[in-house]
């Protein structure tokens, strides 16, 4: 599902860096730190990588590993009990999932494992699922003990640690976590690696303006 | 222009003249030190050196700490001013600070501030002599003094030049002032591939050959990949079909040369790959000549006020190259290839390839009416004025953005009478507008489903037309998905415009007799009190004031209106854009950033202000119509939304449990599974670049539509092959299928998806633009489109 086009119109003179692409969903109750996390993750680090979006609800971010070069589309969902109905349409064909709870809300968890059962029912059967202990900052007030949750998320085979948006503890190391797990078979047209490198012919932001020739 | 006198005419080479000709860029290479000494030459020698020289003359000195080239000076040719300007090094890479425009050395600089002014006040004159340097003599280059650089006149130069025949005048650097319109030619094109083809008289067969034969070997290069060769065999064979019957250009074509990018121009001339012959005057027509004509064409075309696509070429084209003399167009990447290691400038002959075949045929057209460029003295004056309008067809077909001429050359193509695609195109939009909702009991979703499919189909054969092919090989920075990306947008003016309102009727009737309009307007009663709280926001979240939504009223009709569902989307983001701004803007909590919890209820508050039955209809129409790759990234997600938002809306049940499904809810999710499903499946094909035959696509296009084969199996797949490898075959969602007892496990099963191609296009358009390092991305060019 990741392939992109083989990449016959490449230029072929660039070093082959693997670019894998990845639809990532975001899947919690309202308010455990869903945006916060992804937030921290786009924004904290990796900078180079970063791609504008028009807001939060949907970012894309890369991580580098070795060779490969993982980038994210990440679908945030509104974690409204009333919305999730709405949620199929967004994982859907997602490749990888965050499954976000706050420990300092126990039925946060409980709604977790709720979207787990369904994402492992429903979307795509190869998908990489990680659980996210979300506001490990917050210990003095905490309500969901690490073991639990540990526990829980070997049993069910997902990839898990406890985060802290607000500190970033853990948001990194999950993404590359994900990256890691991902399937990394399919190349992306190189490229799109060669806008990384080369000669720097123009600033960046000056170009907003620009309108295409001859419009009329 | 006086200052650009130095610069004026032809720049001239004897060519043949040595065996070993050296190209100027080596030539100045070689002389490096005497225009760019080093110590002790300092700004104020520099100044002394270069004052009272003529208009252009330069040296460049370096700093004194690092060595570096820090300064150049010109002569302002007025009361012996200098100027100066600072130059840039970073790295390896050598900028004006005033330009953004880099060179990985000096000498590419200076050449090319010889060749266009950009930002300095003249363009910098290089010495008449150093064009007389040979292999031989080049050993004396390096020896030469910054005084024997400056003394030679440069005026003298042009004086000669523009005396020369262009059949003697072996020219490396062709280039004009004409309207201030200034042509550059990459030298390092010019390196490679030699520039005998700008001047050498050459049967315009041959020319043309030689041309296309080095296009095809140069793109190969570059691509490196065996499908660019394979499709351009294939294409040069349906090029014997395409172009004779529509211009009556014929093309013979041999056995695909073997010669790679650095056979020499000999090479490639004698064994002509590809031949493209004029049925008139291919005998006394030069290059340069077939240029010049065809710009008068053109002119005469737009002076007629002639609203051809060539016409309107010149239209987008024209108004560019005028004064001021700043090249804004090179530094806005229209020219520029994406940077490449050793070429910052793209081959010029790419860019002239489309625009000649094209202009031939206009030609003729033109010739059979009136034919002033038969005439003697047109010819004479079409040879007088030769280098100026070569230099204008030049600057127009490096000008005219790539994607516009996409654009004409579809819509030319679509129009062409008597012509494949254009009968196709013809019959498409015909067996659509007699189709529609209610034929056959066929939801208005399967006829979109249909036309979508249509689409596809065209876009297919689109890209194996030889001129299209031309083209798009022409624009080296595109990968394939973003190629077919740019032929789907330029197809939709000439395919989608026509039956867009017949659509929207379509879909008017099928939301109609499904009920979901009857729902949204009855569910916008239940609703409309909300506020965003009500509807799930986070306290505090911010909504759109009066003025704001009036501003988005006015976007939502803009989409309306426009037929191109890429076009409706970019509309869609500037919403979503402008309920962002209003959600932070207008929030209590100052800087917070609001993700999916809060962006889904304002969306849905936006909508419940809005005309929900126009929304559902352009929504439908996006989902339906858009190229399958385009329903990922940040248009899909936000496309997603407002189809989960609508969704919502028509779907709410306030005394019900929120997580059940109705039936209709269900089969509508269902229905959205199988189009994706299905155009997934197409969508796979057609990477692997099947060549779709015209008379298949023309019987289809008059196939009754309850009949596509490819369609019911994709449907019937649907329901059965849950669990099946999502990533070959999408398993469609058998929600709908659930019986309603079982409410919570129909919801569930709800989610069963298929996956869309990863080849997001929205990322793909990210990537577009950021390697053109630019915002403006293809939804941008397509605002142009209308």
């Amino acid at each position: 599902m990741s392939s992109r086009g083989s990449g016959g119109r490449s230029n072929g003179t660039l070093p082959q860096t693997k670019i894998c692409q990845f639809k990532l969903v975001l899947l919690g109750d309202m308010a455990v730190g869903k945006s916060s996390l992804v937030l921290r993750f786009v924004k904290g680090q990796f900078d180079e990588f970063q791609e504008t979006t028009i807001g939060a609800a949907f970012l894309a971010q890369s991580v580098c590993l070795d060779d490969t070069t993982v980038k994210f589309e990440i679908w945030d969902t509104a974690g409204q009990e009333r919305y999730h109905s709405l949620a199929p349409m967004y994982y859907r064909g997602a490749q990888a999932a965050i499954v976000v709870f706050d420990i300092t809300k126990p039925e946060t968890l409980e709604r977790a494992k709720a979207w787990v059962k369904e994402l492992q029912r429903q979307a795509s059967p190869n998908i990489v699922i990680a659980l996210a202990g979300n506001k490990a900052d917050l210990a003095e007030k905490r309500l969901v003990e690490y073991e639990e949750a540990q526990t829980y998320a070997e049993d069910t085979g997902l990839l898990f640690m406890e985060t802290s948006a607000k500190t970033a503890m853990n948001v990194n190391e999950l993404f590359l976590a994900i990256a890691k797990k991902m399937p990394k078979t399919d190349t992306q047209n190189p490229t799109h690696a060669a806008r990384h490198r080369g000669v720097n012919l123009q600033d960046p932001d000056a170009h907003s303006s620009r309108a295409c020739c001859g419009g009329n | 222009m006086a200052v650009h006198s130095a610069v004026n005419g032809t720049t001239a080479i004897p060519w043949r003249s040595s065996r070993k000709m050296l190209t100027l860029l080596e030539q100045l290479k070689g002389c490096q030190q005497a225009w760019c000494p080093g110590a002790p030459w300092d700004r104020e020698g520099a100044h002394r050196a270069v004052s009272g020289t003529p208009t252009g003359s330069f040296l460049i000195v370096r700093d004194s700490a690092a060595s570096q080239p820090s300064v150049l000076c010109v002569s302002g040719g007025e009361n012996d001013a200098v100027l100066d300007y600072t130059i840039k090094t970073t790295g390896t890479v050598f900028q004006l600070s005033d330009s953004r425009l880099s060179f990985s050395d000096l000498a590419q600089l200076v050449f090319f501030y010889s060749l266009t002014r950009d930002v300095l006040d003249v363009a910098l004159s290089i010495p008449k002599w150093i064009y007389s340097v040979t292999d031989k003599n080049k050993g004396r280059l390096s020896q030469l003094e910054p005084k024997t650089w400056l003394c030679t006149p440069p005026d003298q130069r042009a004086d000669e030049m523009t005396q020369k025949e262009p059949s003697t005048a072996m020219c490396s650097i062709q280039l004009t002032s004409s309207n201030g319109a200034l042509c550059i030619i990459n030298p390092l094109y010019l390196r490679e591939h030699g520039d005998e083809w700008l001047t050498h008289r050459v049967p315009a067969s041959q020319g043309v050959a030689l041309k296309r034969e080095r296009r095809i070997s140069s793109t190969r290069a570059w691509a490196g990949a065996g499908i660019q060769c394979k499709r351009a065999i294939s294409l040069d064979q349906e090029g014997c079909a395409a172009s004779a019957e529509g211009s009556g250009l014929t093309r013979a074509q041999s056995a695909d040369s073997p010669h790679g990018p650095e056979a020499t121009a000999e090479e490639v001339g004698a064994s002509t790959g590809v031949v493209l012959r004029r049925p008139s005057r291919e005998d006394v027509s030069t290059l340069p000549q077939r240029l010049s004509t065809e710009s008068l064409t053109v002119m005469s075309h737009s002076n007629r006020g002639s609203l051809t696509s060539l016409g309107s070429d010149v239209q987008h084209g024209s108004p560019v190259p005028m004064s001021p003399h700043r090249v804004s167009w090179i530094e806005d990447g229209v020219w520029l290839a994406p940077p490449r290691p050793s070429s910052l400038l793209q081959p010029p002959s790419l860019e002239l390839d489309s625009l000649s075949i094209s202009s031939m045929e206009e030609e003729q057209e033109f010739q059979a009416s009136s034919s002033p460029s038969h005439h003697p003295s047109a010819h004479r004056l079409a040879d007088k004025v030769i280098n100026r309008l070569s230099a204008v067809g030049q600057v127009l077909g490096g000008l005219v953005c790539p994607k516009q001429r996409l654009i004409n050359r579809v819509q030319e193509l679509s129009e062409r009478k008597g012509g494949s695609f254009a009968d196709t195109v013809k019959g498409f939009v015909e067996a659509t507008l007699k189709k529609g909702a209610d034929s056959d009991g066929a939801t208005g979703s399967e006829f979109l489903q249909e036309v979508r499919s249509s689409l596809t189909t065209l876009r297919e054969a689109l890209l194996d037309y030889p001129e299209i092919q031309t083209l798009l090989d022409s624009i080296t920075d595109l990968n394939e998905l973003e190629i077919e990306s740019l032929v789907e947008l330029s197809l939709h003016k000439v395919a989608v415009k026509p039956i867009s309102a017949h659509l929207y009727s379509c879909i008017n009737i099928a939301r109609s007799k499904d009920g979901t309009f009857e729902r949204l307007q009855s569910k916008l009663l239940v609703l409309e009190k909300n506020e965003v709280e009500g509807l799930g926001g986070s306290p505090g979240v911010g909504v759109p004031d009066c003025a704001a939504l009036d501003r988005i009223q006015q976007r939502w009709t803009r989409m309306h209106e426009a037929y191109s569902p890429n076009k409706k989307v970019h509309f869609l983001l500037k919403v979503c854009k402008s309920i962002y701004e209003c959600m932070s803007a207008n929030s209590s909590s100052a800087g917070k950033v609001f993700g999916a919890d809060d962006f889904l209820p304002c969306l849905t508050w936006v909508l419940l202000r809005s005309n929900l039955i126009t929304l559902q209809i352009d929504t439908d129409y996006m989902m339906e119509l858009l190229d399958p790759t385009q329903l990922q990234g940040e248009g899909g997600y936000y496309l997603t939304t407002l189809y989960a938002a609508l969704y919502y809306i028509s779907s709410f049940q306030p005394r019900l449990a929120t997580r059940q499904l109705s039936v209709e809810a269900q089969n509508s999710i269902n229905q959205w599974h199988r189009r994706r499903t299905l155009h997934c499946d197409q969508s796979r094909r057609s990477k692997s670049r099947r060549t779709i035959r015209r008379q298949a696509c023309r019987d289809r296009a008059s196939q009754n539509p309850s009949t596509d084969p490819e369609g019911r199996g994709e449907s019937e797949k649907d329901d059965d092959s849950v669990g099946a490898d999502e990533a070959q075959q999408g398993a469609g969602g058998g929600a709908g299928l659930q019986p309603l007892s079982e409410e919570k496990e129909a919801e569930q099963e709800v989610g069963d998806e298929s996956l869309t191609p990863s080849s997001a296009s929205s990322a793909r358009m990210q990537d577009v633009r950021n390697k053109r390092a630019d915002s403006k991305t293809l939804w941008a060019w397509e605002d142009q489109q209308r």
